[in-house]
């Protein structure tokens, strides 16, 4: 052994950013993750070249999966061009030399924040989605170390009873994004803050899901065929956003989650939140050959 | 496509990157090298919080960030991650450090003596504005003792616990290689030693100083007394492949010890050590540490509690990450808002139709 | 930072070999081929010095000390190479570290040599599978099934990555096997 066996060539940086021990340290976190559906694994969590809070999980995952045969989207919100997907894609992309895309179709890594594309994902096709706050028990457990304790257990009673007191204050479950649900009949995770319509999405899907908080230092996975029920009572049916009558003024795309933009009459209009189906059916409608895959959602309703 | 036109993301964030970067204009070696002779204390404090002793890069992430110290610490920690591990240098022991400053709030004098070292703690804190009209301020030459201090000073709490003041915690020797690194695994609770030490650490000194002074003014059960503060340069000693283990050069290390007399017949002990010099961040995470011990769950002194809310990247990138877009969580909470308003309302209705 | 970076060989086959691991696990029982042939490659994409791991085989064993790993005793292993053909194997795998309710990640991944295709015939239900999924492993002993399902009370359990030349096949602990 020589001094220089000690040291090593200069390399401005690793391919896919993150060096060969952080990607090992992902990889056996992610094998884990998909072994034990819906339980948060606990990880290192290196520091990315972006701030805490702003995708660093989610990224952290993607540049482990990423190799140059990956095609990369990125999406904020539904949206391919928010402002903090941009900076995701283009660090990805400048990293790892992968190609990106903004059509779900093409893509063979999503990262995403707060969405589940509306085109039904392939078996090929990974969904990465960005969390901040990986414990469905922090509304009634702020201690991690007491709300692993409470997983442990299986012991969701304080979340039942959450769920109760909502029903008998507002008539009704009052969780928006991020509804809370049993995986695999064992434990209870947050789906990250995708609306209720999303949900639905990942029970019995063809795609691998990874969820990852970068700054909370866990990651956890909905392998394909794995049941994921949003916590309801038998006599209170589970609720998605009442969008499925909605219409897309840009697009005319009808029956999928939207964003609603208030006008200054005080009425509002509605745009498809997945931007990129949005701009697919624009093309259509110019006479562009443009495909669209088929959707999770027909007609505002959730397939079988 | 008219669609994406309106929009433009990508030339929105550069355009607004180089808005923040013109604030600092051209950045050149002599700009850094500059803030590293200017500015070492916040160079020290820069490096501890992460976790990475480069006074040059620090520096550097100074001018690059214009000052902002949470973006110049990710700078450097995100940095950090991509280098690999040569080695673990030999364990550091206090009395083998160079030691510039040494001094105990509980006694009048401790053996080796009271070395007061640099600081500013007697000054009187005037602003020098001569400077500002043209006259350069030169501060008085250091005039040598006669007597020089010895360069090692032997710690404090040997002496205590050769008098059974302080229990002599016999651990475990644990081979260097096997001492776990919080950067390299995650911080799971109860925290192991080594765990917690090296993220008070790293932890943002201002966080540390807010939880610490809420333990001080009565939010902990112990008050702390200063038993030894130390400001020292410690040896990098590392193995050479022969086998010969040599000093790689030597970096500025803080350590205090608080001690409370609470406690059954011996002196409770807090510590807390960083890279560079940190007084505050010390005496302020060593009482945090001190009053760790059988803390209440969700008090400001439970380890889990502090440790988690010093960290300054994530509680930095947490708090600007509120910035970004939730208008879908917005939207979805809205719909529960709206369907609970009309359910609400609807008997109401029912009953005025009746 | 400067340009896009290229993936040296390392690199590239790491990457590789965890993509089909990834999909190997997520859908049991669908074998996936591997860049390389043998054990080998999954090592070198797993372990390092973060790890402890145990091998039963004197080249894996050299393999693991060139990554950093500390080789420890099974009990203690979070990485384990070994095969599960003869009755010592099965004694052995009997004392796998399933890992605990707080952490069940701390059970252990098991890489083992076998006849993907061929031999005993299992029925596997379970995550990653739509709805049941018959396969054939051969090489393997007998009772191994049964004692897998002593260590796999879920979530406690051990993951078993079963390498047949440039092929992988896995079962994690959240597949139920029966025989058919």
């Amino acid at each position: 052994m020589s001094l220089t066996g000690l040291t090593r060539p200069w390399k401005d940086f690793s391919y896919g950013f993150l060096d060969a021990s952080a990607k090992r340290e992902l990889r056996r976190k992610m094998l884990k993750a998909v072994a034990v559906p819906g339980c948060q694994m606990p990880y290192a969590s290196r520091e990315v070249p972006i701030a805490r809070g702003w995708g660093t999980g989610g990224l952290q995952v993607t540049c482990t999966l990423l190799n140059p045969g990956h095609t990369v989207k990125v999406i904020d919100q539904g949206a391919d061009d928010s402002v903090n997907a941009a900076s995701i894609r283009r660090f990805l992309t400048r990293v790892s030399g992968a190609r990106s895309t903004w059509d779900t179709l093409e893509a063979s890594l999503i990262q995403s924040r707060h969405r589940v594309p509306e085109e039904i994902l392939r078996e090929d096709q990974i969904l990465i989605l960005q969390v901040p706050n990986p414990e469905p028990l922090r509304p009634v457990e702020p201690n991690m170390s007491v709300a692993r304790q409470m997983h442990a257990d299986a012991d969701y009673g304080r979340m039942w009873l959450q769920l109760y007191e909502q029903i008998v204050r507002s008539g009704r479950v009052m969780f928006g994004a991020a509804y809370p649900s049993l995986v695999h009949g064992r434990y209870v995770m947050t789906p990250s803050p995708i609306p209720r319509w999303d949900v639905p999405k990942l029970n019995m899907a063809r795609h691998l899901t990874i969820l990852s908080a970068g700054r909370e230092k866990r990651l956890y996975a909905v392998p394909p065929y794995t049941r994921v029920e949003p916590l309801v009572f038998d006599d209170v049916p589970y609720k998605v956003e009442e969008h499925g009558h909605l219409t897309c003024y840009r697009s005319g795309l009808k029956g999928f989650f939207m964003n609603e933009i208030p006008q200054e009459d005080g009425g509002a209009l509605h745009e498809v939140s997945d931007s990129h189906l949005g701009i697919k059916a624009i093309r259509q409608g110019d006479g562009e050959d443009v495909a669209t895959g088929d959707t999770w959602y027909t007609n505002g309703e959730m397939g079988q | 496509m008219a669609y994406v036109a309106t929009r433009g993301g990508e030339r929105a964030i550069d355009q607004a990157e180089r808005l923040y970067r013109s604030l600092m204009g051209d950045i050149d070696a002599q700009r850094v090298a500059e803030i590293e002779a200017a500015l070492p204390l916040l160079i020290d404090r820069l490096m501890g919080e992460s976790s990475l002793y480069a006074p040059e890069l620090a520096a550097l992430a100074l001018a690059q960030s214009g000052g902002d110290l949470y973006e110049a610490i990710l700078l450097m920690r995100a940095w950090r991650t991509t280098q690999p591990r040569l080695q673990v240098a030999e364990p550091v022991q206090q009395g083998q450090t160079f030691t510039h400053r040494r001094i105990s709030a509980a006694f009048k004098d401790i053996p080796g003596g009271q070395i007061l070292g640099p600081t500013l703690d007697y000054s009187h804190r005037l602003l020098e504005t001569g400077v500002l009209g043209g006259a350069p301020y030169r501060p008085d030459p250091v005039e040598p003792a006669a007597r020089p201090a010895p360069a090692r000073h032997p710690s404090l709490a040997e002496w205590q616990k050769a008098q059974g003041l302080v229990h002599d915690v016999q651990t475990e020797p644990v081979d260097k290689d096997k001492i776990p690194d919080l950067t390299r695994e995650p911080l799971l609770f109860p925290a192991k030693r080594a765990h917690s030490l090296q993220s008070l650490a790293r932890a943002d000194t201002g966080g540390v100083l807010a939880l610490g002074y809420s333990a001080m003014r009565g939010y902990g059960n112990a008050h702390p007394t200063v038993n030894e503060l130390r400001l020292s340069e410690a040896d990098l000693r590392v193995r050479h492949p022969r086998g010969t283990v040599f000093s790689a050069g030597r970096v500025r290390t803080s350590q205090a010890e608080v001690v409370t007399t609470k406690g059954k017949g011996a002196l409770q002990v807090g510590f807390c050590a960083t890279f560079g010099w940190n007084e505050m961040k010390c005496i302020a995470g060593a009482t945090l540490d001190l009053n760790a011990p059988g803390a209440a769950k969700n008090s400001p002194v439970n380890e889990e509690f502090f440790l988690y809310h010093t960290e300054p990247v994530e509680a930095s990138g947490f708090c600007i990450h509120f910035k970004l877009p939730h208008y879908v969580t917005f939207q979805s909470a809205l719909d529960n808002l709206r369907a609970a308003k009309a359910k609400a309302e609807a008997p109401a209705k029912e009953e005025a139709d009746a | 930072m400067q340009a896009a970076p290229t993936p040296d060989a390392l690199e590239t086959r790491d990457n590789l070999t965890f993509e089909a691991v990834l999909w190997a696990l997520s859908r049991p029982g669908e074998p996936r081929a591997l860049p390389d042939a043998g054990a080998g490659a999954i090592l070198s994409a797993l372990v390092d010095r973060e790890c402890r791991a145990y091998a039963d085989d004197p080249e894996i064993e050299t393999l693991l000390r060139q990554s950093g790993a500390s080789l420890v005793p099974l009990e203690l292993a979070d990485h384990v190479f070994a095969g599960l053909t003869t009755d010592s194997d099965l004694a052995r795998f009997m004392r796998v570290p399933v890992g605990d309710m707080l952490y069940p990640d701390q059970g252990a991944t098991v890489i083992a040599p076998a006849q993907i295709g061929s031999g005993t015939a299992l029925r596997l239900t379970g995550p990653g599978i739509e709805t049941a999924r018959d396969i054939r492993l051969g090489g393997l002993h007998p009772r191994l099934w049964e004692v897998r399902a002593t260590l796999c009370r879920y979530p406690l359990g051990v993951e078993m990555l079963f390498v047949d030349g440039a092929q992988i096949l896995a079962l994690p602990r959240s597949t139920q096997v029966e025989g058919i």
